[in-house]
């Protein structure tokens, strides 16, 4: 296993993959996320940490395509033109979602097809964006699934006959496979044992690092946005109230409520 | 001489707002520069904000004001006004720092932690590994452990991993905070050797060492941190 960080050279970066202006999201008069804006660059990974309630599930659901934010503009640069994602048909946007971005949910059973085999789980992705050999797709998926560390011979087994660990690999290795610029994940060890979770956290680290994938992870693990993430914000009822490098904003929070949340907690 | 660290006005204080927001000034007014194959000592008594500053220097804490350039890339970069990104590229190939703890990952072993700097900058897996080995040899870190994770390992074991990842390939700038804590004598003369070694080869060093016959065989240049703490 190897721990080698791609880091992008600052001074080529062309542009941000993903920018984010004035995103906002309410429930009535309750509000979900208001105003959120930033940019996120190739290889860069982003954590949202806060209480729950906070507006951190609500604000991934915006910029992952899922909910249409109320207000502001969610762009992509990771395709040819850039794309504004909430200014193009649902289809399209779907269609997004399956191949240049992924998604991993907290609960596995709302990623992976729980009567499909963990082969064709993984194979489906790359039939959605277009590979038809029968025989390399079984090999990708194969592959993958080591990678996961989820053995080749049980490629044909339903995931519901796998462990929550299982499930929540099997359900990297569908994310992972089609090669996605842009990963979202909301809680990805979340319903995980300690043990497991550290299993699938060090797992996450080095493919995120050795694919130079952009990702954006909300968690409300401190530990969990200290191991895995570059840059962190901070968000309490729905407006984000400190962001910056990860170490920084844990170290020396200049934020009463997190220097709270960071208080709150053993040690990270 | 290169400088490699220009410190202008700096100044910090913490501001406790859940203790009644109480504000704790650390230093004012510090301005020092540091130059290429320089060890400069930081000295002051214990809560002085020798390490405060070390972190201020790495980028990890915020000052309240003032400017610091570290020379990146042959060029001077402001490390407080920097976007994270950049801080994360001038630690990656400029700015190293050497912590008395090993922040311990889950499932990785002493020799990928060990590795890890070496590949980041792009040697071969090979050669990654042949100077890891060695540089844990050197430590004294004996050979059953390497292939560990050092979760289990004891202080001066885990201390020894961390030098040994700072040091397989010594960065441009070295901030060094107490390294010889727990560590015997031998491995304490290896430790003065390797910082003695980076110096030689122009890294720029500034450290903390609370053990005075290591500071004396150190330092280059001392700088009192007290003289800071007034204009606070």
């Amino acid at each position: 296993m190897t721990l080698h960080a791609t880091f992008p050279d600052t001074a080529l970066d062309p542009a941000p993959l993903l920018s984010v202006a004035g995103v906002s999201r309410f429930y009535g008069e309750r509000i979900g996320c208001k105003d959120v804006s930033f940019d996120l660059w190739p290889g860069e990974v982003l954590g949202v940490v806060g209480e729950s309630g906070s507006g951190k599930s609500t604000l991934l659901r915006c910029l992952a395509g899922i909910d249409r934010p109320d207000a502001g503009e969610v762009l992509f640069r990771g395709l040819d033109t850039p794309l504004d994602i909430y200014s193009v048909p649902e289809q399209e946007r779907r269609k997004l979602m399956r191949t240049a971005w992924g998604i991993v949910h907290q609960n596995p059973r709302d990623g992976l097809r729980m009567d499909v085999s963990a082969g064709g789980n993984v194979g489906e992705r790359l039939m959605d964006r277009g590979d038809r050999h029968y025989g390399q797709i079984r090999e990708r998926a194969l592959d993958w699934l080591s990678r996961v560390e989820i053995s080749g011979t049980r490629i044909d087994d339903r995931p519901r006959q796998f462990s929550g660990g299982m499930q929540q690999r099997l359900q990297i290795a569908r994310v992972l496979v089609s090669e996605p610029r842009l990963v979202f994940m909301d809680e990805p060890t979340g319903g995980l044992d300690v043990s497991v979770q550290a299993k699938l956290l060090d797992l996450l680290r080095v493919l995120v690092r050795d694919l130079g994938l952009a990702a954006i992870i909300v968690t409300h693990d401190l530990a969990v946005a200290r191991l895995l993430t570059d840059r962190l914000m901070v968000m309490k009822d729905g407006h984000v109230i400190e962001q910056g490098l990860t170490d920084q904003v844990l170290d020396d929070p200049h934020h009463a409520y997190t220097q709270l949340l960071t208080s709150a907690v053993l040690s990270v | 001489m290169t400088t490699m660290i220009r410190v202008e006005n700096v100044a910090k204080a913490f501001t406790l707002h859940n203790q009644g927001g109480v504000r704790l000034p650390v230093f004012g007014d510090v301005n020092f520069s540091v130059e290429a194959g320089e060890a400069l000592v930081l000295a002051g008594a214990s809560g002085a904000g020798k390490s405060s500053l070390l972190r201020i220097l790495y980028g990890n804490y915020r000052p309240s004001s003032g400017t610091i350039h570290i020379t990146h890339g042959g060029k001077p970069v402001d490390i407080v006004a920097a976007v994270p990104r950049t801080v994360l590229d001038i630690r990656r190939r400029t700015l190293g720092f050497v912590s008395q703890f090993l922040r311990v990952i889950p499932r990785v072993s002493a020799l990928d932690i060990v590795r890890d700097p070496l590949l980041a900058r792009g040697a071969t897996p090979e050669e990654a590994s042949e100077r890891a080995k060695a540089m844990l040899a050197r430590l004294n870190l004996p050979e059953r452990l390497w292939n560990l994770a050092p979760a289990t390992f004891s202080g001066g074991e885990q201390q020894r991993v961390n030098i040994a990842r700072s040091f397989v390939d010594p960065s441009a700038i070295m901030l060094i905070d107490e390294p010889t804590a727990s560590l015997d004598a031998a491995n304490r003369d290896v430790v003065v050797e390797l910082i003695a070694e980076a110096r030689g080869k122009g890294s720029a060093i500034v450290g903390i060492f609370h053990d005075e016959a290591v500071r004396e065989r150190v330092a280059t240049r001392y700088l009192d941190i007290t003289d800071f703490r007034k204009a606070s």
